[in-house]
């Protein structure tokens, strides 16, 4: 039971990395990509470290493998807000939607 | 056994793309990231072979570091060639 | 499984390592590094289950820390100018 549960939890994280990639290849400007890479990633390797957890060993390995969860949240979020600010600092326009070339 | 044979393979597929576009490409910025995403994959490949330590050595020094400080580099050289 | 999942984790990352020859500016090309390094770190921690090998873990968690360095490296001091390609 335990297993099928990681099992799942596995396929779910896969299709949230799968949805960042994609998003990453088709959205069309910075700020759009940044908003795919820092979120569904860090939901799929969330997804993809509690599956991992609960098929762990022993607690402690558990416990290691969801600790890798914050320290990649806090990395990603510094990360997304110093290069979208950047973006806007160097003038970066956000995709309005109609105005494609 | 076989998704692992399927797996080595594709690693060992785009370790050698990046690698030959790593040295290819005219661009130096685009070789940085090409040059980061090399030391990843490579990271991947000594994990794959079953070396931790040298996977660790590759993930910190190779992706990481080498990385920032190639970036690092890239932004000296532009700002003494503005003036 | 967790094999089968890391496999299709690299073929994600295959499908970005084209984007990150083609993309357009330099911010997207890095933030194909950075989506290296967010699925590296899920790869990593798949094999760690799928071989038996719990070290690959620190492997992972030293990832995990160092492509954000590199990223803050990119948006600190190497991103000058917003445009195209640059000469």
């Amino acid at each position: 039971m335990i297993e099928l549960a990681g099992n799942l939890l596995l396929l779910i994280g896969a299709f949230f990395y799968f949805a960042g990639t994609v998003g990453l290849v088709r959205f069309p400007d910075v700020y759009t990509r940044l908003h795919a890479l820092a979120k569904a990633d860090n939901l799929g390797l969330g997804c993809v470290l509690a599956g991992l957890a609960l098929q762990a060993d022993s607690l402690a390995a558990a416990l290691k493998l969801l600790l890798i969860w914050p320290l990649a949240l806090a990395a990603s979020a510094a990360v997304s807000y110093a290069i979208a600010n950047r973006a806007q600092a160097l003038g970066v326009r956000p995709w309005q939607g109609e105005e494609r070339s | 056994m076989s998704i692992g044979l399927a797996f080595d393979l594709l690693l060992a597929g785009a370790l050698l793309w990046s690698a030959w576009r790593t040295l290819a490409t005219p661009d130096i910025f685009r070789a940085v990231i090409l040059f980061i995403v090399f030391g990843l994959l490579l990271s991947l490949a000594w994990a794959r072979l079953a070396a931790p330590d040298i996977a660790l050595a590759e993930a910190a020094i190779g992706a990481g570091l080498t990385g920032a400080l190639l970036l690092d580099a890239i932004g000296v050289l532009r700002d003494r060639k503005r003036p | 499984m967790s094999l089968a999942v890391a496999l299709f984790l690299l073929l994600n990352l295959v499908a970005a390592l084209v984007a990150a020859a083609r993309g357009p500016t330099p911010a997207d090309r890095m933030l194909t590094a950075l989506l290296f390094g967010s699925t590296g770190v899920g790869v990593l921690v798949l094999l760690a289950h799928a071989m038996a090998l719990p070290s690959l873990v620190d492997v992972a968690l030293t990832l995990a820390l160092l492509a954000a360095i590199a990223g803050i490296a990119f948006a600190r001091r190497a991103w000058h100018s917003a445009g195209q390609a640059d000469d």
